[in-house]
């Protein structure tokens, strides 16, 4: 055994149990933590409507499936994720394109795939698949400072392919979050500072022409709800824009502490549509208000926080890379989402993590905290061996 | 390890990351506290404000219709007041000043601050509902100034032929508790819960007997949502398009009955009270199926008070009770026939067989009487029907045995249920060897088969099983398929009845009975003549024993008429198919506690039947019509 590969090495030194004890339970019990506030909210948003009444019992159910999914993530060594990086970026990308001529549609976009009793939405794998190829390709590929920026194409490359088939399903949210969270993986790579403020200047410009070009109609119209909105104008009540205001209105009659809980009137008298999904946290603001929703909030950032601390202590760039993108992902389901609730951004369709009602993000987050104690588990490994 | 520069480089971004990503999460806190504590006054007025809300819509009912599309169940509109908690302060306030417009009285009131304080605070509790014009005027004009009252049109279930189809329809009412047990038994939990809600609904009502609890399903139809803007008090200001959210009413079903032949039918009963069920022969609808006295299933849609319940409950003419469908009666000599084709198909007897009969039958140590004191004398089969014989069936019984004859019946149809789709019905006994050993725990008395020869004893039938083998007999054993719904959802055991009978064999039978409405000595011969210039009907009577003679008052001269109480007196049967050459129509008529078939159930039946064939009540329906024109074939016919 002793000869056997570095990998195999790595994972013989430790036994099994020895593994689990090291996980970092803080983190996870934080996450749990997080996952409990879920179903009590839940609860809460659900219990006025008998048909709605079981949800909270399987989020639940769903929620300890995705605990121990974490925790099977967390326990596969570190130089195995190495490992199958490509091959499952690979595979993401194939079903994409699969979802592309086979997916099924579903909300106005092709998003699902169907295979045999179970729908998987292969966007939401991609988050997870691509980070682990953009720390696989920077953990070869950057050895000194001094790589020039070429070194950033090909990671530029691998994030364009997913988020162009994404775009095309068409999910804007999942695109953005894919550029967002890659985009931070390339920005830790080291790009010239120079190069980051040429794009950013150049993507700012080109808001206009991806309004005009890019966006379907439907976007569009998300858009203009938005700035209508943020500049104060009253929108039609009966779309999106309703959607935002209730959900405005339920935040702030909230107040510093809340209606009580299962008190909120917006939200027990079914104004906000979406209330146990996307729009879960005007729940928790109507009925808890703003000390404990920013408590939430603040949660989140010590969970992430202690993600990164992680990242930072890997030996290897595969480690830190997979890590910090794992963190960003999550960072930007919340941030979208948040922002998205609180009326700053257009409604895209972003659940946010561990709280609203549903098992693709939970999977997602699953993986992502499940690569962290990867991560954290095998900090001390450099990864030589390939 | 990795190269120093870019660990470096890498931590000071992952830092600079760090820090951005927190000021991020920080915009957001303070996005968060400019809602939640700067405008916080703004939003908590305009949540008490809020205007747009999406109320539970329940459907529409599904109509019930005769053959020839006659409403048997609709709506009619009903003014209705009721008051939502979440918007008055004071529900018993709200109250008193409603009682100043109409009648509510002080134990209502305190009723419905009960009621209402158990709901949720914005589910409607029902004030007063089928309110007069004027009041519903009056409550109207005032709303605006009552918080919490809202007053508003409603459809109720109706039943615009009263009495006539209580029995069939059934009736509508509130779902119980048991009820919503029963509503959601086969149902996911999503869906019971949805049920759950929906039936709580003030207008929503489930079918609790008849078609409308069989039927449930296909006529609920399926909730929507209204939307409705709303001001600061919660007082409804407009209603908002939602056609998209519309409830879907639930389908219409269509009966075989004609509702004309049910009224004649009922209206000839006059203050008898019995049963009928008239059949179309070819097809086996269900023309006419009476069950008289009846209740006013209207009483029942908005719940019927105890007193007036127990009014029916205990009436003793039991017009809570289906007797076509779940009375079961001895058939008495109707039952002659079945006996006389279990002889045949035993082959114990030759039909011109002579039997003599002296009035009176010896068995073992006792002794059966024929209801023919002085005999009828010498008797082959068919003028032992015509003249309705018991000697001669208590011989044939006693040669066929209980075991042939139990299979007969069931041929017959007797001993089953049908399903036709009515919540109920019985299935009456044919009583053999098994049966009684499970029943009483005793084996099969030879002596008791002469009882089930002539129809008495543990024999026992309803009124549609009697239809159902009169119309196999005048179709000389075709099969028959006896229904009551036209269109809508099917009973389970919707297959054609099909048991072999020798069409040879029914002949005799048919012979028989036209020789009991129009031969000399026929037990019925006033009632043959259907009064249309032609056509004859042919039948046989029976009469039902409501008690057991004793030997005394044989000895002193048989009671009758109103010597004894009318409880004890005996049920008259009657069993007919019409035209005799052709028969296209067969009745079964039960008159209980009328003594005799041929004095009181003979002339009813002969009456219907002649109706039924006057109005020709068999012609093609009306939604055979429109199904063959849409989908260009005929279900119809044989």
């Amino acid at each position: 055994m002793a000869t056997a590969g570095a990998s195999g090495l790595n994972f013989s030194r430790r036994t099994l149990f020895s593994s689990f004890t090291s996980l970092p339970w803080g983190l996870i019990l934080l996450i749990c933590g997080m996952a409990v506030i879920g179903v009590a909210t839940l609860y809460s948003a659900t219990f006025t409507n008998p048909a709605e009444a079981d949800l909270p019992m399987r989020q639940a159910t769903r929620l300890t499936a995705a605990l121990l999914v974490l925790i099977f993530v967390g326990l596969v060594p570190l130089s195995v994720w190495l490992k199958l990086a490509w091959p499952a970026y690979l595979v993401t990308v194939i079903l994409l394109i699969a979802v592309e001529f086979f997916g099924v549609t579903g909300g106005g976009a092709q998003r699902w795939l169907q295979i045999g009793p179970i729908a998987v939405q292969p966007s939401e794998f991609m988050k997870v698949t691509l980070t682990l190829a953009l720390a696989a390709y920077y953990h070869k590929h950057w050895n000194d400072s001094s790589g020039g920026f070429l070194i950033h194409f090909p990671a530029l490359i691998l994030i364009l392919v997913p988020a162009a088939l994404i775009f095309r399903q068409p999910d804007f949210g999942t695109t953005l979050a894919l550029f967002a969270s890659g985009g931070v993986l390339i920005f830790l790579g080291g790009l010239y500072k120079r190069v980051i403020f040429s794009v950013a200047a150049i993507a700012v410009a080109s808001v206009p022409l991806v309004y005009m070009f890019v966006l379907q109609d439907y976007q569009r119209e998300r858009v203009d709800t938005y700035l209508a909105q943020l500049t104060g104008q009253s929108v039609n009540v009966m779309d999106d824009g309703y959607q935002i205001e209730q959900a405005k209105i339920a935040i702030g009659s909230g107040g510093w502490t809340g209606k009580g809980y299962m008190e909120g009137t917006q939200s027990q008298l079914d104004y906000i549509p979406e209330q146990h999904t996307d729009f879960i946290l005007t729940v928790v603001a109507e009925e808890f208000g703003f000390l404990a929703t920013s408590g939430v909030l603040l949660l989140w950032m010590l969970i992430l926080g202690m993600g990164m601390v992680i990242a930072m202590r890997a030996a290897s760039l595969f480690g830190r890379f997979a890590a910090v993108g794992a963190v960003a992902t999550v960072a930007f389901y919340i941030l979208f989402n948040v922002a998205m609730v609180l009326g700053l951004l257009p409604v895209v369709g972003v659940p946010l993590p561990l709280l609203s009602y549903g098992g693709t993000v939970m999977l997602t987050t699953a993986g992502c905290f499940g690569l962290v104690c990867a991560v954290h588990l095998g900090r001390d490994e450099a990864l030589h061996g390939k | 390890m990795i190269n120093r520069q870019v660990d470096a480089l890498f931590s000071r971004r992952a830092l600079i990351a760090a820090a951005g990503g927190s000021a991020l999460f920080g915009g957001l806190i303070a996005r968060l506290f400019q809602l939640q504590i700067l405008n916080g006054e703004k939003y908590q007025t305009a949540a008490k404000e809020n205007g747009i809300r999406s109320i539970l819509a329940p459907p529409l009912r599904g109509q019930i219709l005769d053959r020839f599309g006659r409403p048997l169940a609709s709506h009619r509109q009903a003014g209705r007041a009721s008051i939502v908690r979440e918007q008055t302060n004071d529900v018993a306030a709200t109250l008193r000043e409603v009682a100043k417009h109409i009648e509510l009285s002080e134990e209502l009131q305190e009723l419905i601050v009960r009621t209402a304080s158990r709901r949720a605070a914005f589910e409607p509790t029902i004030v007063a509902r089928e309110l007069s014009y004027e009041d519903f005027a009056k409550l109207s004009l005032r709303a605006p100034d009552i918080p919490g009252l809202v007053v508003e049109m409603a459809q109720t279930r109706s039943y615009p032929r009263g009495r006539d189809f209580a029995h069939v329809l059934g009736y509508v009412a509130r779902a119980s508790q048991d009820d919503m047990t029963r509503l959601t038994a086969d149902v996911s939990s999503d869906e019971g819960n949805a049920l759950r809600r929906l039936f709580k609904h003030p207008d929503m009502r489930t079918g609790r007997s008849g078609v409308e609890r069989f039927a449930e399903e296909w006529l609920r139809g399926e909730p929507g949502w209204r939307r409705v803007e709303s001001n600061a008090a919660g007082r409804i200001i407009r209603e908002l398009p939602s056609d998209d959210t519309a409830p879907k009413p639930g389908r219409d079903l269509h009966l075989t009955v004609d509702a004309e032949l049910q009224k004649v039918a009922i209206d000839r009963f006059g203050t008898e009270s019995g049963a009928a069920v008239v059949m179309d022969i070819e097809t086996g609808d269900i023309l006419a199926f009476v069950s008289t006295p009846a209740f006013d299933p209207n009483d029942f849609v908005n719940g019927i008070s105890q007193a007036d319940y127990d009014l029916l409950r205990f009436n003793d003419r039991s017009p809570l009770y289906h007797k076509a469908y779940d009375g079961t009666y001895p058939p008495g000599s109707t039952y002659k026939m079945v006996v006389a084709t279990a002889a045949l198909e035993a082959g114990v007897i030759d039909p011109r067989e002579r039997v003599y009969c002296p009035g009176h039958y010896r068995f073992g140590n006792n002794t059966w009487h024929c209801w023919k004191k002085e005999g009828h004398g010498s008797v082959d089969m068919h003028s032992a029907i015509k003249g309705s014989c018991d000697v001669y069936f208590y011989e044939v019984a006693k040669r066929v045995g209980i075991e042939k004859l139990a299979e007969t019946s069931r041929k017959f149809g007797f001993g089953q249920r049908w399903d036709l789709g009515l919540h109920g019905g019985r299935s009456g006994v044919v009583p053999d060897n098994a049966w009684k050993l499970q029943a009483r725990g005793e084996p099969w008395f030879e002596g008791e088969t002469l009882n089930v020869g002539i129809g008495q004893g543990q024999v026992s039938s309803s009124p549609l099983q009697l239809a159902i083998m009169t119309a196999r007999i005048a179709a000389e054993g075709r099969l028959i398929s006896p229904q009551i719904i036209g269109e809508g959802p099917r009973p389970e055991s919707d297959i054609p009845f099909d048991e072999p009978l020798d069409p040879d064999f029914m002949r005799r039978m048919k012979a028989g009975m036209f020789g009991v409405t129009s031969e000399w000595g026929g037990t019925a011969l006033r009632s043959g003549d259907l009064g249309l210039g032609g056509p004859r009907l042919a039948g046989k009577t029976g009469t039902a024993q409501v008690r057991r003679i004793s030997r005394e008052e044989r000895a002193t001269g048989i009671l009758k008429g109103d010597d004894i109480d009318r409880k004890l007196r005996d049920h008259a049967l009657f069993v007919a198919y019409a035209p005799h050459d052709d028969p296209k129509y067969a009745i079964s008529v039960i008159v209980e506690h009328g003594e005799g078939g041929s004095k009181t159930a003979a002339p009813i039946a002969r009456d219907i039947m002649a109706a039924a064939m006057q109005m020709d009540a068999r012609r093609t329906p009306n939604y055979m019509r429109t199904a063959s024109r849409l989908s260009g074939s005929s279900s119809g016919g044989l």
